[in-house]
């Protein structure tokens, strides 16, 4: 009886999860298809990255695991689901920071609504190399 | 109990699938117009991981756990592109 419940709970927290990461994931792509710029674009890939994402595969995750009638293929399912969502989380934002430095650097981009730019003035008096 | 059965549990994780395709042709919008090579990328890689949360969700219907092995190789290689691309864009080799 108990186990059940518990079962309910995870399946139900799983389902949350994908619905939630697949509303996220479409307004990410309307909000990578309206912002003007790059640097503007790199918002909307994170919610992309972490919610359309990361959040899709836990919620996987949790719901293969009370799936019966998946026998033990449920646990392998499972299993894999949790370690890339994992990986995800360790990757994702480490290569969108690399990205946008690697922009920034090689000036292809024009950062637009800017207020300062301590990075490009550094640049510029050689303090950093270019 | 209140858990559902396989065939409303595939239902439920098809509605889900119908608002990842329309994210994913959103982003392929993006990739196809990107005005600069970062775009471009920033586009495939979110692309992936929608790639990679449809291949679990295929996993699970087809109740086949090796489908869902390729699901980790390509979060790997999203990162992977990102970093080529970005040495690439300030015209040093990986690992300088």
């Amino acid at each position: 009886m108990m186990s059940e419940i518990i079962n309910m709970l995870v399946f139900y927290i799983g389902l949350i999860l994908v619905f939630l990461g697949g509303i996220l994931d479409l307004l990410a792509a309307i909000g990578m298809n309206r912002f003007k710029n790059f640097y503007l674009r790199l918002h909307a890939a994170t919610i992309g990255a972490i919610g359309g994402g990361f959040y899709p595969l836990i919620g996987l995750g949790l719901i293969s695991l009370t799936l019966d009638w998946m026998g033990t293929n449920r646990f392998y399912v499972a299993g894999i689901s949790f370690t890339t969502a994992f990986f995800l989380v360790l990757t994702a934002p480490v290569g969108s920071h690399a990205l946008a430095q690697g922009t920034h650097k090689s000036r292809i981009v024009e950062p637009e609504p800017i207020v300062v730019d301590r990075l490009r003035e550094d640049e510029e008096k050689g303090l950093i190399e270019k | 109990m209140l858990m559902p059965d396989q065939s409303t549990t595939m239902f439920l994780l098809s509605i889900a699938t119908g608002l990842f395709i329309t994210a994913s042709i959103f982003y392929f919008i993006r990739l196809v117009k990107g005005p600069t090579l970062p775009d471009m990328v920033l586009a495939v890689d979110v692309l992936s991981y929608d790639l990679a949360v449809f291949i679990i969700i295929f996993s699970i219907a087809c109740n086949s756990p090796l489908l869902s092995v390729g699901a980790l190789p390509l979060v790997l290689w999203a990162y992977l592109l990102d970093m080529y691309v970005s040495k690439y864009l300030i015209r040093k080799e990986l690992g300088d």
